[in-house]
């Protein structure tokens, strides 16, 4: 009984890590404007639009936040296996992880502007001084919470994997929740702010993002702001929920009729969030209704 | 991105020649691990193979957009599709680590709901934000009616895009594939895990015990290195984005299994041998 | 029908790098070898330059892979060089001596079958796919045995599964802490997956310039090579990592000071707190 209560504190303790991790991981992927809406900060010096948009084109967010979450739990575990404080040594990790993550940043910056030459896009060293240190401070929260994350699942609930090993896998759980959850917003309501709310961007606006804001030329400091009211918190939601779930199935029913028990919970909570999934999809139907009268068959 | 050069325009879907050959490869793969190894081995590849091909195969189900799903202009997840496979597989295969001691198909059902759970909470969590963040409902644009639900798309779609969100089919399409992702790495963890612990203790000379750290690692490391190939080859086979299981790129999933069994052959005959070979 | 060609030119041919790459990796990861000769681990560091020249080598092949516009984007390029990579290598380590040799054909075999099942099964029919992805496998086993190296002092399977601790004294085998069983080969899998992407992903685009690219490799490669000397404190002696970590440091402070002088000389221009220019009247 007592390793169970032992197991659900900490099954809470990494919910709530996990969950600061995620909006910390879209907040920065949004102020360093990475993954899929960065082909738009890529396209507009193309289309003539040029801004200053910090283009941080370091990979995806799931294999960048898999090396940072890796790196962090590596140099960790090698400060842990030179027998110092496991708190200290997480700490000291996630310092070189967010390092790496800044020059990583950097180069990246400068080195898809410099390409960008031909179109007019000037480098922004502004920009570069003071984003950095920006989206690394976010980086640092989202790896300190996420390796820790993966301390507790190694030593406090005895998973078999190494930290490194855990670092990876939850790495990359983080990066794909946070850009899945957080793409589309930062993409169609940041980004292209102008068009009209309630729809898709058309093709052929492709490439007009914003760069005039609510005072004077738009930063991505600004977009750091924004991220936080709606989708860092979904972020966060997402991979907090990810997490806990996954580890609360495990911790209580693991023992429940030799293994089924974790199954069938595992099963049920799909359903609970298929069924969820369609409450919704039928909300937006009925409540925002159609953009055009529906097709009638026979015609185009 | 202007660095596109000319390619050739594809014929048809399927390259027949190629298709025999991948499968005359593979079978010569297996032919070499049962002479050069004993039974338990040759089923423990025929284990890595079919965790392969669930992964190779799983993958097509998940709806993934790319660059234009993040502006509300195509459907489906805003991310790589191998990325967001391997999060979802990778998820799944933590749970199946996590229930190896209850054996061998206990582990690959575990895993496969932690990769199910996984992709349910943010296909979820996706629609969340598009429908409460965004005020944009899902539709797809290619098909007419939802294969499952029977709602109509078409006029839910916004004018110039493709479509945005994640219609029903799609977020069961990526429930489906996160289903078999988990399983397919799980299987192929557990596999190499069971040899693995059955032949380090003599190779090093050392305990059972002593030497679980080193087979879970290299289980570990081989079973994510398998599952970024053989998640890569399936995005090459769906050319980076697809809906769903309702997208028409979706009937390209036969080369994607010749392709990943024939590859999981041989980076598995490749892992069995370090243990096998003196 | 006819499309239009743009593929990215200039700069060193990629058979040059090539060689030049392959060369310098295999003959920075024997001098590892030295270690053993003569019983001690200061000649670590010169894994983690193998581990940059292979990296060198990748980011050029990367480049003439991904011009022909693949699809799926530049990281999944990377992730399956580095996935066939290291099964080649952990596989190779079992040669004792022959290891880097044994790598780089088991690495060509995987790299050349996985090419034929994308480009002909797949029907991708892409030029160069074959021998691309053939050639980023080789450089994936090589860097990852360069870090291997670099991080524990050898390349063979002891090396990596094998450390002496001392417990009050007395040195125990263990098990525990090496680079297999704590993970670090885990790390060294994506610094490797990330650095070798990188360089032509961060300088895609219409101005890219081939030094640029490659001294961003560099770049990359060291500061992995950084890292990697961190963790091998806990895995060599205080002394060679000390050595492998200022090799690391020197080398990536020159390259990252590098590459800004050739973003200086590349970039149309270099503001400092000036407001977005005019261009045709947007």
């Amino acid at each position: 009984m007592e390793s169970i209560v032992f197991g659900i504190g900490i099954t809470a303790l990494t919910g709530a890590l996990a969950t600061v991790a995620g909006a910390a991981e879209d907040t920065e992927s949004n102020i360093g404007s990475q993954g899929d809406p960065n082909s738009q900060v890529q396209l507009a010096p193309q289309m003539g639009y040029v801004h200053r948009i910090f283009n941080k084109a370091v990979a995806g967010e799931p294999p960048a936040y898999a090396l940072w979450c890796t790196l962090g739990a590596g140099v960790a575990w090698a400060f842990m296996a030179m027998q110092i404080n496991p708190v200290l040594a997480i700490v000291l990790g996630c310092i070189v992880a967010t390092f790496v993550q800044g020059v990583y940043a950097t180069t990246a910056y400068l080195g898809r502007t410099a390409s960008l030459a031909k179109f007019g896009q000037p480098v922004y060293i502004d920009i570069l001084k003071s984003m950095t240190t920006v989206t690394m401070a976010h980086a640092f929260i989202a790896i300190f919470a996420t390796v820790t994350v993966c301390h507790l699942i190694n030593s406090a609930l005895g998973h078999p994997f190494p930290l490194p090993l855990l670092g990876l896998v939850w790495g990359l759980a983080l990066g794909a929740a946070g850009s899945a959850t957080g793409n589309p917003y930062y993409g169609k309501e940041r980004q292209y702010q102008n068009q009209k709310f309630g729809a898709g961007v058309p093709i052929a606006a492709s490439g007009n993002i914003v760069r005039y804001a609510e005072a004077g030329e738009r930063n991505s400091l600004d977009n750091g702001y924004f991220t936080q009211k709606f989708g860092g918190a979904a972020s966060g939601i997402c991979f907090g929920l990810i997490v806990f779930l996954e580890l609360w199935r495990t911790v209580i029913f693991e023992k429940v009729g030799a293994g089924w028990g974790a199954i069938i919970v595992g099963i049920l909570m799909i359903l609970v969030f298929t069924i969820a999934d369609r409450f919704i999809e039928v909300w937006a139907r009925r409540n925002y209704g159609p953009y055009t009268k529906p097709v009638e068959e026979g015609s185009s | 991105m202007t660095a596109v050069a000319a390619k050739p325009q594809v014929g048809s879907m399927f390259n027949p020649v190629a298709m025999v050959v991948g499968t005359i490869l593979f079978l010569i793969l297996l032919g070499v691990m049962y002479f050069l190894g004993s039974t338990p081995a040759f089923i423990t590849l025929i284990g890595i193979v079919i965790g392969g091909v669930l992964i190779g195969f799983g993958v097509h189900f998940v709806p993934v957009g790319g660059a234009p799903a993040a502006m509300g202009q195509a459907p489906g997840i805003a991310t790589g599709v191998a990325m967001l496979a391997a999060g979802g597989g990778l998820a799944g295969l933590f749970g199946g680590a996590w229930a190896a001691e209850q054996g061998i198909v206990m582990a690959t059902i575990t895993g496969a709901i932690g990769g199910g759970l996984m992709m349910a909470i943010t296909c979820m969590m996706v629609n969340v934000v598009y429908v409460y963040g965004m005020g944009i409902p899902a539709a797809s644009g290619k098909v007419k009616n939802d294969p499952i639900t029977g709602d109509s798309q078409a006029e839910y779609k916004s004018q110039g895009t493709e479509g945005h969100g994640l219609p029903f089919i799609s977020f069961v399409g990526g429930v489906v594939g996160g289903l078999f992702a988990g399983a397919g790495g799980t299987l192929i963890y557990m596999e190499l895990l069971d040899l693995y612990k059955g032949s380090l203790p003599t190779l090093l000379g050392a305990s059972e015990a002593q030497i679980l750290p080193i087979a879970v690692t290299l289980a570990g490391i081989f079973a994510i290195g398998m599952f970024l190939v053989n998640a890569v080859l399936t995005a090459y086979n769906i050319t980076g984005t697809i809906e769903g299981p309702h997208d028409p790129k979706f009937k390209r999933w036969p080369r994607s299994i010749v392709a990943s069994a024939a590859a999981s052959a041989l980076c598995g005959l490749v892992a069995i041998l370090i243990v096998i070979m003196n | 029908m006819t499309v239009k060609v743009e593929v990215i030119e200039g700069g060193v041919p990629h058979d040059k790098i090539m060689i030049a790459g392959l060369v310098s990796s295999l003959v920075c990861i024997y001098l590892t070898y030295v270690n053993v000769l003569t019983q001690t681990e200061m000649f670590s560091f010169f894994g983690g330059i193998a581990a940059v020249a292979a990296l060198i080598w990748g980011s050029n092949t990367i480049k003439v892979l991904c011009s022909y516009g693949i699809g799926t984007g530049v990281p999944s390029a990377g992730m399956m060089a580095f996935g066939s990579g290291v099964i080649a290598m952990l596989f190779a380590t079992k040669f004792g001596i022959l290891a880097p040799i044994v790598a780089l054909i088991l690495a060509a075999i995987i790299g050349a079958v996985l090419g034929y099942l994308a480009n002909n099964v797949l029907n991708m029919k892409i030029p160069t796919m074959i021998r691309s992805l053939t050639e980023m496998s080789i450089v994936g086993a090589l860097s990852l045995m360069g870090f291997a190296a670099l991080t524990c002092g050898g390349f063979t399977f002891a090396d990596l599964t094998t450390n002496v601790i001392s417990i009050f004294g007395i040195a125990l085998p263990s098990y525990q802490a090496t680079f297999i069983a704590g993970g670090a080969i885990a790390v060294a899998f994506l610094l490797g997956a990330i650095a070798i992407q990188h360089p032509f992903n961060a300088c895609l685009g219409p101005g890219w310039t081939q030094d640029r690219m490659l001294t961003l490799t560099a770049e990359c490669g060291f500061i992995s090579m950084v890292v990697c000397a961190i963790m091998s404190f806990a895995l060599i002696s205080v002394s060679s990592a000390v050595i492998s970590l200022i090799v690391a440091l020197i080398g990536w402070v020159f390259t990252y000071h590098q590459y800004f002088v050739l973003s200086k000389r590349d970039a149309a221009a270099w503001l400092d707190a000036k407001p977005i220019p005019d261009v045709e009247g947007h």
